[in-house]
């Protein structure tokens, strides 16, 4: 098939055009419809490469992206004749019915899709297009009309203001509200003529803030101590403790870790692990531990290798914080470099964007965002900050691999662990041996293949790919060590190219269609006025600074929203990761920006903010349901009350080992990935490793992208490849099955009976201890009355089921301790 | 994107977030509004059986999975002129000359339709009148990470949901006591869980393992591993107590979860744990006999080939399969590996296919019989094809531009050949049939419009078609 160039005079036709281009003005809805949804992707799809405006040649004469174009026609003539199949020559070139005029040359269109074309034309050819030509093939692209975007006009929208003071609203119940927070809470839910509900007990919000901070349950001493303290900073000096405590960084470590999609393999096409994305999962848990201000987190992660350092540790530090823009998901298969460069570039940017700026940039990729005041352009700005670095992320070449990458070696200087092995000298001579011996075979191999092809024979291109692979693994093997056979102390992380580039716009986001080139730069709409181009190297300084700055309208505001969404379940703006115009609004806009302001005086520290939210009334309330307030606020967006919350997947499990006697809280340096290694081979090596049952915090378990372990992803953990600030709460039988059949947690409930056996003499005291451990409370009569009936009903029955003469105390207290630790309570908090 | 239908799916998560599996929600404005959309009673459960689009032609679909890209033109798409030319140069070899390879097996005509099948398959042939045979499929890209992501997520750029989480997402399931998306052997590489994933769907859409996969990021290993070894469900029964004991245990839990619900007066998170955990022991209960074979009939087992040595294990799968859709379960996927043949293709094509043809016709059969092939989707295939050009001798490469699914059961014409590739079944050349478009038809089966069932993430809506896809309307009957 070959597309024929046929000449026809088509000056007559030219005459023609405006009097039928004027017969069918003003369309209907339906038409514009019909034409947006069937013709015009198509038109773009399959015609445009060759037939408009864009085109490198435009064959015979024929442009279809303009209405007048298309009615004009090419060298043949008019392309269609409104209303008259027959003598439509683009209706006869898509029905494939003229051998010398078959369209589109590289394949049949589907029949729906000719019957769409052949309706259009009876209808009349109704066409929306105006204009005589239109430059850009993106311009028309998909099915969308183009408007330009108004930035200036895009400035006035809330999210793109900055934060502003208000002052603090008056109330009527003025003994009530601790501070501001408190007035600002207030004053909404007096609006509505109505009253929050009564404080929760102390001992209940001691469990709430035990695990809101620490993601553990407080243990019997602490609750001893704590009832014992009547003073009135007593929950105040708890709460410091908390957070002065390492388990903190633990879990609003892994808060982040959610946000910044952690996970330590590619996710992607080939799940190729990340042995060394630990050091970032490490460094975020420190930087919340050591209170890092928020806007220096932020700034170390985007620019960490750019910013001045005190020593070699220090400057470590900051390298790995890059991590954050290195442990993304990634396609490694991806055979065209290019695509792999913008595959890499838009996760980032995604990332960066949803997770710092609560903004969708990444819509943009492929047309001016639909929603928001981002123009494509500006995506492409953002891209070539990044496309001008270069990312660190490790892994073998392979025959499932194309995009390997170096690390960044640390040095022994740094001080870090290296979190694997060494090898002896004589094992590293022994790899490099083998290494030479594989290039030795590919080189002959090779030799071996081109006879092959000269004479005209098929090569053995198996042989080749194998030789590949096992070089790729090899050289990937040798890289970890040193001479001497010392682990090398890796790192993911990333670097400025030496040299920058500015980056094309790609006409519907496809990496074949590079348009106008655009200077590095930022979010236009995010700046009071113009914002500057890139001045420095790839911009990415620019770029951390512009972030940590207070004049990023958008920074302090979403990271405040997030923590007042870990504390509370519901974000002020329940989208937290999108805060555009196809996000929520705010509940409380003036709320939201006393915290943001004050988080920024406050030195952007994190704890500080957390102090300030835990120490509100509003964190006090109960959980308790009032119907009047139930009635006018369902969701409890007012913040009537304090909303029961799942316990979450890494709480859960670590309160289970914690009650049991068994948490380990001195993990293994690094993580069982490093140890593992890289490639398919240490992925086998894992998947063994997987299946040992773990006693360290949940935040140190492997996250391998598709391989979450079965305890967090049964419990609605966040998906490691996706920015997640607010994680889902399902409820599934799966998680029941879990509780009740899953052979660690019928390990742990053991031990917890031990324990719980250990502690008393007699069952009354026993079943007090298990109360106070699991639940943080004395059982009710009720429940001892339950637990009574249970101990007498299960010796009955698993006497039936069990041989004579074993002795069931053991499983009778397993199966009551499992029974709490399965409980709603234990899977709640109030 | 359909901007009409933004509001209700956009309520749809905040809901299955705050409500669980409860009940009582009428008192949400948003859930009224979600429930008359959906036709269903207020209230209902995110798995209940909700109104499709349109009259569905099928209720459930088992999807046979082929991992690995079986070769077309030595099975379903018939290509004389392949074997006229065997030997002849292709200039299309991955890195030198390739000779033409000609199809390994002999076909025939079968059925009153005439279907050409090789003779690799003579029991599936047997139902050539109820098989619609699409010899114009086409996917992006000739990888198996990428291609086997696709065709069950619609990308392989980004982690999607797979095709059963949106059908169960668009529809609910019919029985509540089961999960209603089941993957039997699904293979650990490629993707792994992702090709069976919810992605941003709600993780109750996801879908529910069964078999113990091979080990992840391994390539296609021959033997035991391509059908995997005894099914089990993870979880699914106790190690230790008989069911009347934890029954005894549960109870126990669910006094001190009542206890704290009547503390509470009214929570939903409790009632849904306490929902939950009855559904779990029911369900704990059901599966189990679902899997259970058993007390099937000698003569059934012997359809689906259990009684060789050779069909047992894949025909156990079908078997179950059949008892899953039976009992309620709306996407059922069955996996089988090891299509990769680069070599040995003669050899390893006959060993696969006498693995899987005796099962496969058996569940036809069987589906048929019992009336539930009428309103079955059964449909067979791989993540792309094979060349036309052999490699290394005996064997050929991948083929993703042109390659042959099919489809029978509830909604299919039967008895068809749709679209077509080139003379030697290079590539698709006629009618054809993007994975896109493939999915469109699947969710169009089902009584689902591929454009209309979004789902709101990140700012925008998202389908399992992106912004591609066609109804292929020529094969729905």
């Amino acid at each position: 098939m070959k597309p024929v160039t046929v000449f026809l005079p088509s000056v007559a036709l030219l005459a023609l055009a405006p009097a039928l281009s004027g017969a069918d003005a003003g369309l209907s809805d339906e038409q514009s419809r019909f034409f947006e949804r069937k013709i015009r992707p198509v038109l773009v799809e399959k015609c445009y490469d060759c037939h408009s405006a864009s085109a490198k040649k435009v064959k015979g004469g024929l442009v279809l992206d303009t209405k007048d174009g298309t009615l004009q026609g090419g060298d043949n003539g008019p392309a269609l004749v409104p209303g008259n199949i027959d003598d439509s020559l683009l209706i006869a070139a898509i029905r494939y019915g003229n051998k010398d005029m078959e369209m589109p040359p590289k394949g049949k269109l589907p029949d729906s899709v000719i019957a769409d074309f052949e309706t259009w034309v009876k209808m009349g050819a109704p066409d929306p297009r105006t204009g005589p030509t239109v430059a850009d093939a993106n311009t028309a692209s998909a099915q969308w009309q183009k408007k330009e975007i108004d930035i200036a006009a895009g400035r006035s929208f809330w999210a793109f203001q900055p934060p502003k003071p208000s002052p603090t609203p008056t109330v009527k119940n003025t003994s009530w509200p601790k501070g501001d927070i408190d007035r600002f809470i207030l004053a909404r839910i007096e609006e509505k003529g109505l009253q929050p509900v009564a404080d929760a007990g102390r001992l209940e919000l001691l469990r709430r803030v035990t695990f809101d901070l620490t993601g553990l349950p407080p243990s019997p001493d602490l609750i001893q101590a704590y009832m014992k303290d009547t003073s009135p900073d007593a929950f105040a000096r708890v709460v410091d403790n908390l957070l002065a405590s390492e388990r903190f960084g633990e879990y609003w470590g892994r808060h982040w870790l959610d946000v910044a999609r952690y996970g330590e393999s590619a996710g992607r096409d080939a799940n190729v692990l990340y042995p060394f994305a630990w050091r970032y999962r490490d460094w975020v848990i420190d930087a919340l531990n050591r209170d890092l201000p928020y806007n220096e987190f932020v700034k170390q992660q985007v620019a960490g290798d750019l910013l001045p350092f005190k020593d070699a540790a220090d400057q470590s530090r900051k390298i790995i914080a890059t991590g954050f823009l290195a442990i993304g998901s990634k396609p490694q298969n991806e055979r065209n470099p290019r695509q792999f460069a913008l595959e890499l570039a838009d996760e980032q940017i995604d990332t960066l964007s949803q997770s710092v700026l609560g903004i969708t940039i990444a819509c943009a990729r492929c047309h001016d965002h639909k929603f928001d005041p981002i123009p494509q352009k500006d995506y492409y700005a953002l891209a070539g900050i990044f496309l001008s670095s270069e990312t660190l992320y490790g892994t073998n070449r392979g025959l499932q691999n194309q995009n390997a990458s170096d690390l960044i070696d640390l040095g022994r200087e740094s001080g870090m662990p290296a979190g694997f092995e060494g090898i002896s000298p004589a094992q590293r001579a022994q790899l490099a041996g083998r290494l030479e011996e594989a290039k030795g075979t590919q080189a002959e191999s090779f030799r071996t293949a081109q006879a092959a092809r000269r004479a005209g024979k098929e090569a053995d291109n198996l042989r080749l790919l194998a030789l590949r692979q096992q070089i790729g693994t090899l050289s990937g093997e040798l890289n970890r060590y040193d001479e001497s056979g010392n682990p090398r102390i890796l790192a993911m992380g990333v670097y400025d190219r030496p040299r920058p580039i500015d980056s094309p716009v790609f006409n519907r986001g496809e990496a074949t269609q590079p348009g106008t080139v655009v200077p590095r730069g930022f979010v236009q709409v995010l700046f009071h006025e113009t914002p500057p181009h890139v001045a420095r190297g790839s911009g990415r300084l620019e770029l951390a600074e512009w972030l940590a700055s207070r004049d990023n309208p958008q920074t302090a505001r979403v990271m405040v929203n997030r923590m007042w969404r870990w504390l509370f379940g519901r974000g002020i703006v329940p989208t937290v990761d999108n805060f555009g115009a196809m996000g929520e609004k705010p509940s409380h806009p003036e709320l939201l920006d006393h915290l943001a302001l004050r988080f920024m005086d406050h030195g952007w520290s994190i704890k500080k903010m957390v102090r300030e939210i835990v120490l509100s009334r509003t964190y006090q309330l109960a959980t308790l349901h009032a119907p009047q307030n139930f009635a006018a606020d369902p969701e409890n967006t007012l913040c009537w009350r304090m909303t029961s919350r799942t316990v979450d997947a890494e709480s859960l499990r670590d309160a289970m080992l914690l009650v049991s006697g068994k948490l380990d809280l001195y993990p293994q340096e690094g993580s069982v990935v490093a140890r593992a290694s890289e490639g398919r081979e240490g992925l086998f090596r894992l998947f063994t490793t997987l299946q040992e049952p773990r006693y360290d915090r949940s935040v140190y378990l492997p996250i391998v992208r598709d391989l979450v372990p079965e305890a967090l992803s049964l419990f609605d953990f966040a998906n490691p490849s996706l920015v997640t600030g607010d994680r889902e709460a399902t409820n599934v039988p799966a998680q029941s099955l879990y509780l009740l059949n899953n052979k660690q947690v019928q390990e742990l409930s053991d031990a917890f009976a031990r324990r719980v056996y250990a502690s008393a003499k007699d069952q009354p005291g026993r079943i007090q201890f298990a109360f106070w451990t699991a639940l943080g409370r004395a059982p009710t009569a009720e429940e001892i009355r339950a637990a009574y009936t249970f101990f007498s009903e299960y010796t009955q029955d698993a006497a039936k089921a069990k041989s004579k003469g074993s002795d069931l105390t053991p499983y009778a207290w397993s199966a009551f301790c499992q029974s709490l630790m399965a409980s709603a309570e234990f899977r709640h908090l109030d | 994107m359909n901007m009409s239908s933004d509001l209700p799916l956009f309520s749809r998560r905040r809901i299955l977030q705050g409500t669980s599996s409860g009940f009582g929600y009428l008192a949400f404005s948003a859930l009224s509004t979600w429930a008359a959309e959906q036709g269903t009673a207020g209230g209902a459960s995110p798995l209940a059986a909700k109104a499709p689009h349109f009259a569905p032609r099928a209720k459930r679909v088992i999807f046979l999975c082929m991992s690995g890209g079986p070769s077309h033109v030595d099975t379903f798409d018939y290509k004389p002129k392949l074997a006229a030319d065997d030997g002849k140069e292709s200039g299309r070899g991955r890195g030198g000359p390739a000779t033409l390879l000609a199809p390994r097996f002999q076909f025939k005509q079968h059925g009153r339709s005439g279907l050409w099948i090789s003779e690799l398959f003579p029991n599936v042939a047997n139902h050539a009148d109820d098989l619609t045979l699409v010899r114009s499929m086409h996917t992006d890209l000739p990888n198996h990470p990428q291609a086997f992501s696709q065709m069950h997520t619609g990308t392989s750029q980004f982690v999607r949901p797979s095709l059963g989480s949106w059908a169960l997402y668009g529809l609910g399931t019919l029985n509540e006591n089961l999960p209603g998306f089941i993957t039997i052997n699904p293979p650990a590489q490629n993707g792994g869980a992702k090709n069976y994933g919810s992605a941003f769907l709600p993780a109750i859409y996801q879908g529910t393992k069964i078999g113990a996969a091979g080990f992840p990021g391994g390539g296609a290993g021959p033997g035991r591993r391509a059908a995997g070894g005894q099914e089990t469900m993870s979880n699914i029964s106790n190690p230790r107590y008989p069911a009347e004991v934890e029954r005894t245990q549960l109870d126990f839990m669910q006094t001190l979860n009542r206890a704290k619900l009547q503390r509470e007066g009214y929570d939903p998170q409790i009632e849904g744990v306490i929902q939950s955990n009855e559904l779990a022991f029911r369900m704990q209960n059901v599966v189990p006999q679902v899997m259970d074979l058993a007390k099937e009939t000698e003569a059934t087992k012997k359809l689906y080939g259990l009684d060789n040595s050779a069909t047992e294990t894949f025909g156990r799968q079908c078997l179950m399969a059949r008892r899953f859709a039976e009992a309620g379960v709306r996407f059922i996927e069955v996996s089988f590996g090891n299509w990769d043949q680069h070599r040995n293709l003669t050899a390893d094509l006959e060993r696969n296919c006498s693995a899987i043809d005796q099962p496969i016709a058996g569940l036809l059969t069987d589906l048929k019989q019992r009336g539930l092939l009428k309103d079955t989707l059964v449909m067979w295939g791989g993540e792309f094809g094979r060349t036309p050009h052999g490699q290394s001798g005996d064997g050929r490469d991948h083929n993703n531009k042109g390659f042959t699914l099919w489809m029978a059961g509830g909604g299919v014409k039967g008895g068809l050949s749709y679209g077509s590739t080139d003379d030697y079944g290079y590539e698709a050349v006629e009618n054809k049939v993007h994975i896109h478009d493939w999915h469109a038809t699947i969710l169009a089966i089902l009584g689902l419009d591929h454009e209309k069932l979004t789902y709101r993430y990140a700012g925008r809506d998202f389908r399992l078609t992106d912004v591609y896809g066609n109804v292929v309307k020529e094969i729905i009957a």
